[in-house]
């Protein structure tokens, strides 16, 4: 008999690569290549331990095609992710997961892909996006539309500028504001899934960002005819154990930590009507 | 004339108007050019018209401080000025500036309203339609207002 492996306790991972992606939002790559590396599926988030501060859940942003890196996109927004924003390459994290339920990506097979990123909601979706391109033979039109704030918070402009560069993607960005110098769309991101060319009813969408936003996108794809089941979202919510014991997370009658933090819209659209829950 | 009447038909604003509507309004109807930093309209101008955008981006912008702050951009199928069929017919209150070289029908705004007057029923689907972009235009304007990405 074997003893079972504490599920709270987080393996140390060795910084490789710190990025400061805007000045809230950093990246970091985690060695992970002991133990035959890391495996996730897109959509998924790990549990990160500051030592002696505390834990936060944080998506997986990278690669899944290299489970020998880790990479985790980070908002520094509170009492955990602030001083982690200091942390440099050589320094520790702790890490335990994955979990969570993933993008469900097979469900788009021979169907047109929609996916629609607000603010830092690009990270989450971001090895999705990869993962599909590595499939690209596989789905209809490949259409990513980016929502933003300001051309100054713009995520991975690298990334966006070789998805762009394909033929075979559909890519447009947008920002609630800007000055003359940007030369996209500005606007809110629904009016790119208004304006997008893609077959509504033959069409799988997978969507985040800020809640609100992921109300008003879900309402605009169904609009353009996407079945509420075939609208995919992922919740943010506070949590804590990750494992769906401690209630942290509780939305509704769900756990975020477990049977989300994807969730299909025709799932969702009565809980993000709700208030105060 | 018969090319204008076939063209305005092929705008989305006016796609499900009846053909004899269509034929009532295409002598308010003008073809316009602008180049990139033309400006349709200024702060503060009367509103004169009805811009169908064909072709190219508009920028609706105000400033502040010597700086321009871009609220939105139009492209083909938006329209863009309401005022002429006010009462008020308030002074318009953005700079709608051409980004890239834009085509636009430029509907005149007392022609237009006189048709309307002449024909109800024209005058409704007309306003019904302007009122269904203007809604459209402020549920957008809210979303931003709420600044989600903060």
């Amino acid at each position: 008999m074997t003893e079972a492996a504490n599920p709270y306790l987080p393996t140390p991972r060795r910084i490789t690569r710190a990025t400061q992606d805007l000045a809230d939002v950093f990246t970091f790559d985690l060695d992970v290549a002991d133990g035959g590396g890391f495996a996730f599926a897109p959509g998924q988030f790990n549990m990160l331990y500051l030592h002696g501060v505390g834990e936060v859940a944080i998506s997986v942003s990278g690669d899944p095609g290299d489970p020998s890196t880790l990479t985790h996109t980070i908002r520094a927004v509170g009492t955990v992710t602030r001083p982690m924003q200091k942390l440099r390459v050589g320094d520790w994290l702790g890490v335990r997961g994955p979990y969570g339920t993933p993008w469900p990506l097979d469900k788009a097979v021979g169907r047109d892909l929609v996916i629609v990123a607000g603010g830092l909601g690009l990270a989450p979706l971001r090895p999705l996006i990869v993962q599909a391109l590595a499939r690209r033979e596989q789905f209809g039109r490949v259409v990513v539309l980016i929502g933003a704030r300001s051309p100054a918070d713009l995520l991975f402009m690298q990334d966006v500028a070789t998805w762009r560069g394909r033929f075979d993607v559909q890519l447009d960005a947008i920002v609630d504001r800007a000055d003359r110098s940007w030369r996209g769309p500005v606007g809110v991101v629904t009016r790119l899934v208004e304006d997008a060319d893609f077959d509504g009813p033959n069409a799988t969408a997978f969507v985040c960002g800020p809640e609100a936003m992921m109300r008003f996108v879900g309402r605009a794809l169904v609009g353009r005819n996407l079945t509420p089941g075939d609208v995919w979202l992922s919740m943010e919510r506070s949590m804590k154990c990750g494992v769906g014991l401690c209630g942290h997370c509780q939305w509704g009658p769900t756990f975020v930590c477990k049977e989300g933090p994807v969730y299909s819209f025709d799932r969702a659209a009565r809980l993000l009507a709700t208030r105060e829950i | 004339m018969e090319d204008l009447e076939r063209s305005l038909k092929g705008h989305p604003f006016l796609r499900d108007f009846l053909p004899d509507q269509v034929k009532f309004v295409v002598s308010c109807a003008t073809n316009v050019r602008y180049a990139a930093g033309d400006y349709l309209q200024r702060e503060g101008d009367d509103e004169h018209a009805l811009f169908l955008v064909r072709h190219g981006v508009v920028t609706i912008e105000s400033h502040e401080a010597g700086r321009s702050v871009v609220f939105e951009t139009l492209g083909p199928g938006d329209v863009l000025g309401v005022s002429w069929l006010t009462r008020a017919r308030d002074k318009a209150h953005a700079d709608c500036r051409v980004r890239e070289s834009t085509l636009c029908f430029r509907l005149d705004g007392d022609c237009l309203k006189a048709k309307m007057d002449s024909d109800p029923a024209l005058g409704y689907a007309i306003t019904t339609r302007l009122l269904e972009r203007t809604y459209a235009r402020l549920a957008r304007a809210r979303l931003q207002h709420l600044d989600v990405y903060r």
